[in-house]
């Protein structure tokens, strides 16, 4: 029986996963969250940043990893719209633009924000170091035209706007090493703050910098999108994300803890 | 000539660009901006020679009809419209944006959404307990994982409400990752960051001439 326990069809499993991931979506539960620090301090900056200040929004996922980023996005987006921050929109992966554009646009339109006044999107140019050591120069000369293809220097926000001396942060939103390149070469070189929204599977990986002070803080995946939507009382799709990760943890958690006891018991009949 | 000039050329900017970073006279970091826009313009080029790879190793597996070939016409098909129609009329047009939204995003979220299913599958089978150091990883990552989700702590504080700790599983989540995880962290960047060094300096020397491939003299 143990035995047959542990090479239980993968299709159950899989079944398992389906139905763990349907349900919550379905019938959404609010859990309770704590604010944790990482997050709460780059709410804290954001939020005592001066009406008119400037922070550049870096949209480094695709669309195969937007479902946590894209959370912290809207999240930081509506915060920023709302205490008069300008959000000037980047990525340095190619098939984002298309996403970002639409995001901010939608976020914008939600808040009043005007293009070009409120937000802008410069859109993607490929070579990532160059382009992060570039706007360090002048923002520009990388950025040529935004993604409608106005003149950077014509957008009006961008007009005081040379390199990153104007910027009050800039925000990673990430689903691979761009934070750390951010940190090596815009924190490192032009003094820029950093925060950073990254995926679950890098959160580990930011412990060093934020311990250092080179990264003003950061939402660590599903959590940190719903801790920052509840530090602006508006749960979206963080929320939702975290039930529905609440669950397929459990199951997982559950998954190894059942196969790890078939496997003793078995083991023991054996010897 | 073939290799000379590129390991003149390797030796001559890493010197200067180093060079650069020590110094802040306005000459030093104006050829410091120059290299910088001269790379930048030199990437989409990188760009040029990444889609002609893509074409000539898809052409060879269909010359070669190897297994799955088919796919490779996919690719090409794929290729082929996105271009014709994102280079005439750009980013922003409207069956562009149509493809975009309605091909790549859900094929791409579909692609990473199967992970879930098989971690869950390879968790169940091949995250046992057989030694030690997998007992160790193991409860590490049962804790981080619990810690990681808000049920976490429900869980914790009614299972092992005996225990006089709030909230134990974000808790014990955050000091893993505040005290072991960030001191391996830091030894790995550490680790690495030497090793870049030590290997950048080897390219800027010409000692390590592996990048220049296979050519002859």
């Amino acid at each position: 029986m143990f035995e047959k326990l542990m090479n239980i069809d993968r299709r159950i499993i899989f079944v398992l996963v389906a139905l763990v991931v349907i349900i919550p979506t379905l019938i959404p539960i609010r859990l309770p969250t704590r604010v944790a620090e990482p997050t709460q301090k780059l709410y804290n900056y954001i939020d005592e940043l001066p009406p008119g200040s400037t922070i550049i929004m870096a949209f480094d996922y695709g669309p195969s990893s937007l479902a946590e980023p894209e959370p912290m996005a809207k999240a930081v987006l509506q915060h920023c719209f709302t205490k008069g921050v300008r959000v000037i929109g980047i990525t340095l992966y190619a098939n984002m633009p298309t996403l970002a554009h639409k995001l901010m646009q939608k976020i914008g339109a939600e808040n009043g924000a005007v293009y070009g006044e409120d937000y802008t999107f410069l859109g993607y140019r490929p070579g990532a170091l160059q382009v992060i050591l570039g706007m360090g120069n002048n923002i520009a000369a990388v950025f040529e035209t935004d993604y409608h293809g106005t003149a950077t220097t014509e957008i009006p926000m961008m007009e005081n706007i040379k390199n990153y001396d104007q910027i009050d942060l800039l925000l990673d939103l990430a689903a691979g090493s761009s934070t750390e390149w951010w940190i090596i070469y815009a924190n490192s070189r032009y003094n820029l703050n950093i925060a950073a929204g990254v995926t679950g599977v890098i959160i580990a990986q930011m412990y060093p910098f934020l311990q250092t002070g080179q990264l003003i803080g950061f939402m660590p995946g599903y959590l940190g999108a719903t801790e920052y939507e509840k530090l602006l009382n508006a749960p979206g799709d963080g929320t939702i994300g975290l039930n529905t990760a609440s669950f397929i943890h459990l199951l997982i958690i559950g998954l190894v803890a059942l196969g790890n006891i078939a496997f003793f018991i078995h083991r023991r009949r054996e010897e | 000539m073939k290799r000379q000039v590129p390991l003149a050329l390797c030796f001559l900017f890493g010197i200067a660009m180093i060079l650069t970073q020590f110094s802040p006279h306005s000459y030093s970091q104006g050829v410091y901006r120059e290299v910088i826009n001269w790379s930048l313009i030199i990437n989409p080029f990188a760009l040029i020679l990444a889609v002609a790879t893509l074409i000539q190793t898809h052409i060879t597996r269909i010359q070669r009809r190897t297994e799955h070939w088919q796919y490779s016409l996919v690719v090409f098909v794929g290729m082929a419209v996105m271009v014709l129609i994102g280079i005439p009329f750009g980013p922003r047009n409207s069956y562009f944006e149509w493809l975009y939204n309605n091909l790549q995003v859900p094929m791409d979220a579909t692609m990473f959404s199967l992970l879930a299913f098989f971690i869950a599958s390879a968790a169940y089978r091949a995250f046992r307990a057989r030694t030690f150091e997998a007992t160790l990883l193991l409860i590490t990552a049962l804790i981080v994982m619990m810690g990681n989700v808000p049920v976490g702590d429900l869980i914790w504080n009614s299972v092992l409400s005996w225990i006089p700790m709030e909230d134990g599983a974000s808790k014990v989540r955050q000091w893993i990752l505040d005290i072991p995880n960030l001191a391996s962290r830091r030894g790995i960047i550490l680790g690495v960051s030497l090793g870049v060094i030590s290997q950048s300096i080897r390219i800027i020397l010409g000692i390590e001439r592996s990048y220049l491939g296979g050519g002859g003299d």
